[in-house]
């Protein structure tokens, strides 16, 4: 069997060794445009600020792709596929293939702003390449500005922050983080990150314009009339499921690559799609979208890859869970967290520096935000997984939650691993 | 692989175990220093609860498939294949504690890194089975003798 695998990030590298563990034999080929071997996305804001080194951002040491039958083509794109050959086209060569995966990820996406396509300070900040290039030339006199308030700007805006001058972030929310923080805790997380990182927001803000020299930005125009200078300008405002290549090759798209969601097939049987560029659906609700966080990659690139190669995982649970830390401040969030339906119901336990919001659906938890309150998270991560009905809990789930909230036999299962001793 | 067993019906809530584990896993390896001084101060990877009428230890479970394995963002979460000892990579952790929020058992601990049990890797019993006065903890084969 020959496998290809295209995009050697979180979803790539595990369907290729899940297929590995499945066929010892297979011919396995992972083809990447980046010019590394497989790393971490999310450290690239821990390498700016230098709490990684570049050796510490790979996934695996590069002797283990020989030794695991993995060949990883760095620095080449992959231009068309060829669905009736069953080929790939990447450079001057043509892979062929008996089952294919997309793990293409997610691309950044750019709102029309006047005069900064194509100026060398606006960079994005998505890949170790971007990183690099921000570490080198970024020092104690840059004055950075970063578009996007979301998760990715503002590990940006943490990064830069640790090397710059001044750091202001952008948002057309009028909240930071909107995506996992509700109002309130929003407005705390904001003035801590003020305090501790000297950042400076501007909410419910756009940038319309950048002032340049030559190709250089060096300021830019905010919706109200306000001008930043501008040394460095971090586009963050978001990504989207990178699909061209799926649809070229006329596979079934609708904002992300569609696919069996059990199995992460295609509309082709011999193509399957797995990571930021396929589409999930969230077992809390059921609504079809892309959860573009790491662990839910790695998930998909196992069932694709399990699949691929004869296997039988498939995926039973999609849901988000995200841990993010900024400046020390420890921001956990799972499931539904953005709900208005009046079906769920919520409850918030604060005290001091911590906050805690638990989200239900009757009986059943279906999400929680902890703020300097994540010990023991992935008790409530289960809670939500398993769809535990809390009638059947022993204890109240507003603490830190522990085995005690488990009646004698769950919790035994979970003492001893269902182990009769 | 052995792992570690907490019987509840023998746990005395005692924390003994806790403050072994510190000191297994300090710079100094004392338990005076490592309970009392050291800094950082070393976090317990075994946490006892309950109360005193029923309480029990827990410890990581160095799951066959660990979730924590699979969820980590940096490739510092590890099984190793040999032991089957699911341990952090210190140069790779970024401390997001995207593993602790996935353990279903709550077998993570926050600190700069990701804090766990690492079955005292280089020892041929965990400190806080050793030192466990009520053998509350066992370490043994699935299926196999008490050790
Ligand atoms: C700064 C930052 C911080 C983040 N922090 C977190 C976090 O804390 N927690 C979390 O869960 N997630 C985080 N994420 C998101 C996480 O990184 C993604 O969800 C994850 O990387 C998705 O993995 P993937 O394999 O689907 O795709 P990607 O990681 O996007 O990789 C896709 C790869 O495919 C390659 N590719 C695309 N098209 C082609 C082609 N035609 N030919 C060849 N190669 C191609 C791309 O170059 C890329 O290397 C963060 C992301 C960023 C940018
Ligand atoms: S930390 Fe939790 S998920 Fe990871 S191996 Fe231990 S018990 Fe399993
Ligand atoms: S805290 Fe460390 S070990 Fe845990 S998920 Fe993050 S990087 Fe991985």
């Amino acid at each position: 069997m020959k496998y290809i695998i295209i995009g050697a990030s979180a979803a790539g590298l595990a369907c290729a060794e899940q297929i590995r563990k499945e066929d010892k034999n297979g011919e396995i080929t992972v083809i990447t445009k980046e010019k590394y071997l497989p790393y971490s996305r999310p450290s690239i804001s821990y390498f700016l600020k230098g709490a990684v080194k570049e050796s510490g951002i790979y996934l695996r040491k590069s002797s283990y792709y020989e030794a695991s039958g993995i060949d990883i083509v760095t620095g080449t794109q992959v231009r068309s596929i060829d669905r009736k050959a069953k080929t790939v086209k990447a450079g001057r060569k043509t892979y062929s293939y008996d089952k294919l995966c997309l793990c293409t990820g997610s691309k950044p996406f750019i709102p029309p702003m006047e005069n900064v396509s194509g100026k060398i300070n606006a960079l994005t900040f998505l890949d170790l390449e971007s990183a690099g290039i921000i570490k080198k030339t970024a020092d104690k006199k840059t004055r950075a500005v970063v578009i996007g308030g979301g998760l990715i700007g503002m590990k940006a805006a943490e990064g830069l922050s640790k090397i710059c001058r001044s750091v202001d972030v952008v948002e057309l929310s009028p909240r930071i983080l909107p995506s996992i923080l509700d109002e309130k805790s929003a407005k705390s997380v904001k003035k801590y990150i003020e305090e501790k990182g000297h950042i400076k927001f501007h909410l419910g803000q756009t940038v319309t314009r950048a002032g340049s020299e030559g190709n250089r930005i060096t300021s830019v125009t905010l919706k109200d009339g306000k001008e930043l200078p501008c040394d460095l300008l971090i586009l963050a405002v978001g990504v989207r499921p990178e699909t061209e290549l799926a649809e070229k090759a006329g596979l079934e798209v609708n904002r992300g690559i569609v696919t069996d969601p059990g199995t992460m097939q295609t509309s082709d049987e011999n193509i399957y799609a797995a990571g930021d560029c396929a589409v999930s659906v969230d077992m809390l609700d059921g609504s079809r979208r892309v959860i573009a966080l790491w662990p839910n990659a790695v998930n998909q690139g196992i069932a694709a890859g399990s699949q691929m190669s004869g296997g039988d995982i498939r995926i039973t649970s999609s849901y988000p869970v995200n841990a993010i830390d900024f400046y020390g401040l420890r921001i956990c969030t799972c499931g539904l967290i953005n709900v208005q339906d009046k079906k769920y119901t919520d409850k918030i336990i604060r005290s001091g520096s911590s906050y805690k919001r638990l989200i239900f659906e009757g009986s059943r938890l279906v999400g929680y935000v902890l703020i300097n309150s994540s010990a023991n998270a992935g008790i409530y991560t289960s809670l939500i997984e398993t769809k535990t009905d809390l009638k059947t809990l022993e204890g109240d789930l507003s603490g830190t939650p522990d085995p005690f909230i488990f009646g004698k036999a769950e919790r035994n299962k979970r003492m001893k691993g269902a182990l009769d001793l | 692989m052995k792992r570690i067993y907490a019987i509840e019906e023998l746990c005395l809530n005692c924390r003994l175990c806790e403050v072994y584990c510190k000191s297994a896993h300090s710079q100094s390896k004392d338990i005076i220093k490592a309970n009392k001084y050291e800094e950082p101060a070393p976090v317990s990877r075994v946490t006892v609860y309950g109360d005193n009428f029923l309480s029990a230890a827990l410890n990581c479970r160095h799951c066959d498939d660990p979730k924590c394995v699979k969820a980590c963002i940096t490739g510092a979460m590890t099984k190793d294949k040999k032991t089957g000892i699911v341990y952090v990579n210190e140069d790779k952790c970024i401390g997001c504690m995207t593993c602790l929020a996935v353990c279903p058992y709550g077998c993570i601990k926050e600190g700069k890194k990701a804090v766990k049990c690492d079955l005292c890797r280089n020892d041929d019993e965990p400190a806080c089975v050793k030192n466990c006065p009520n053998h509350a903890l066992i370490y043994a084969e699935p299926g196999g003798e008490e050790k």
